[in-house]
């Protein structure tokens, strides 16, 4: 402790003598002449969006915001922040571009692209962890998406080249499913990543001890520890603990698709029935969430397809096209609440106008807003 | 039981004399006893009168007060503590804060500590332009034309 106090005084001392010298040479910045690890604890309860301002300011703000105690720092204090990100598909340039969904000083919020990552691969599989974006794809490989500085760092090359692959996060490692060609064709396969030592576990491979179809076009869900997915006939459910897969028929009951998960509960956009259903799997039972008439309204039906949900902050967010003006992509926020007699509840919290797109497109099967067909959205933790 | 004070000398040898219970809301304070660097005086060689004066305001204000059932209940309710923290804050010029922010830190008090920083964040970083962050905090500007297009350029998301 004495020597902590020590420390703790020369560190004082000597910022004050760094402030005295500031103070001889022209102006006085008191906050710049505090210790550091005093700065990171005020810069670390600044709004993330007021970052990148912070990092025009001066080299020294830009070294600490790049810095990764900042962040440290951030989820010490309980300062973080829940960001969405959308990879939306351009048709004028023919690629993939992620973009930010960002808050303005007016408090409106638009979808922003970020410029500095690149394209990012049509067939890949992406998972939020933390602040980064986890993407698996056969041509591209495996790297990550760093969101703090809007890098992309490598991982180690997939240990068999994956297609048309779904990945979701259970207990620290991801699992990535997809098709892998063998001597005899192409077989459904799973890799493991373990995202705290960001290495591929043994064995390399896994072959599923069940026949699995064509997930990737329905996605995949992780609830309780369980990955779930499906192919067009049959729902799964996969027990990484006991490497056991199942079939799911209670699931199964209905045409669920790019779901996502809150508190445990399953959620998708019924395109059918034009409704958000709901699957508890400890229950067993499918629901709808009650409430959202005023934003059904908002939503072309012929455009209820693959809308854009994702878990955000223990409430829903949608992106869609709006109703009678397909240029626009909105995107809207939802509270849940679980009542009595086990109804789920949805609030609108929030719905606006986040993208405006240059131009129609037709672009069938998919949400085509403008010239912009929404993919992925994804949400992170920074 | 009668109540025992402690005696804090400043930088600038002005005496305070507290309650024990508002000198160890500090968590320095105590190991200065113990390691006895006074018996009867604690010297501060790093917080001046003025600052000591206001950290002591502080700690009176939200001294948790023992009751007779050996529970503990603060002085005041929550709410009013807020309040009270907002207008202490709002009070000072920039030059106590940032004095009273390392007084914070190194009597490792870490309610005002936590208070601070989040006044300096709030009050002169928060939803404020690269200007008015520069002119606020008096910072110059070291980046070269060049320099600053570059920065400038991989934060432009955030500009549109």
């Amino acid at each position: 402790m004495v020597l902590h106090l020590v420390a703790k005084i020369c560190r004082i001392i000597s910022s004050r003598i760094r402030a005295a010298n500031k103070q001889s040479s022209k102006r006085l910045s008191l906050l710049t002449s505090l210790p550091k690890d005093v700065i990171v604890d005020i810069i670390a309860r600044v709004p993330r969006c007021d970052y990148p301002t912070l990092s025009l300011v001066s080299k020294h703000f830009r070294s600490l915001v790049a810095s990764p105690e900042l962040y440290t720092r951030r989820s010490l204090l309980g300062c973080t922040e829940d960001c969405l990100y959308v990879l939306l598909h351009d048709t004028k340039t023919n690629d993939q571009r992620c973009y930010i969904l960002r808050r303005k000083v007016s408090g409106d919020r638009r979808l922003v692209l970020i410029p500095s990552l690149p394209a990012m691969p049509f067939y890949g599989s992406y998972v939020a962890v933390g602040s980064r974006i986890y993407v698996f794809d056969r041509t591209e490989g495996a790297f990550s998406i760093d969101c703090r500085s809007h890098t992309v760092q490598p991982l180690p090359s997939m240990p068999i080249p994956m297609h048309r692959t779904v990945a979701d996060i259970i207990d620290g490692k991801i699992y990535v499913i997809g098709d892998s060609y063998c001597d005899d064709g192409w077989k459904k396969a799973m890799v493991v990543l373990n995202t705290e030592t960001q290495k591929w576990e043994e064995p390399a491979m896994i072959k599923p001890d069940i026949e699995l179809g064509e997930t990737y076009y329905y996605g995949c869900v992780v609830m309780a520890g369980k990955m779930y997915t499906r192919d067009s006939d049959n729902s799964f459910v996969y027990e990484p603990k006991e490497d056991k897969w199942e079939r799911d028929e209670m699931l199964n009951l209905k045409d669920w698709e790019f779901a996502c998960s809150v508190d445990d509960v399953l959620y998708y956009c019924d395109r059918d029935e034009k409704s958000l259903r709901a699957y508890d799997p400890k229950q067993r039972c499918w629901g709808v969430v009650n409430g959202l008439e005023d934003l059904y309204l908002l939503v072309e039906i012929q455009e209820w397809p693959n809308i854009e949900i994702v878990s955000y902050s223990g409430r829903l967010a949608l992106f869609f096209p709006k109703s009678g003006n397909s240029r626009e992509i909105w995107c809207a926020e939802i509270s849940l609440e679980k009542r009595q007699g086990g109804e789920t509840w949805g609030q609108l919290e929030w719905c606006d106008h986040v993208l405006t797109g240059d131009f129609i497109v037709e672009w069938p099967g998919l949400v085509s807003t403008g010239n912009f067909v929404s993919m992925k959205s994804l949400a992170v933790t920074v | 039981m009668s109540k025992k004070n402690i005696v804090l000398k400043s930088s600038n040898g002005i005496i305070f004399e507290v309650e024990e219970a508002v000198a160890l809301q500090s968590e320095t304070i105590p190991y200065m006893i113990e390691d006895d660097c006074a018996n009867d005086t604690i010297p501060l060689a790093n917080v001046t009168g003025d600052i000591l004066a206001l950290v002591i305001e502080y700690c009176k204000k939200h001294v948790v007060v023992a009751d007779g059932d050996g529970g503990g209940s603060s002085s005041s309710s929550q709410e009013d503590l807020k309040n009270w923290d907002a207008q202490f804050m709002n009070d000072l010029d920039q030059s106590k804060i940032f004095n009273l922010l390392l007084a914070a830190d190194f009597l490792n008090i870490k309610t005002l500590f936590d208070l601070t920083c989040q006044f300096v964040a709030d009050t002169m970083i928060k939803g404020k332009s690269v200007e008015e962050v520069r002119r606020t905090l008096n910072i110059e500007k070291d980046y070269t034309s060049e320099e600053e297009a570059k920065a400038r350029q991989e934060n432009e998301w955030a500009f549109k």
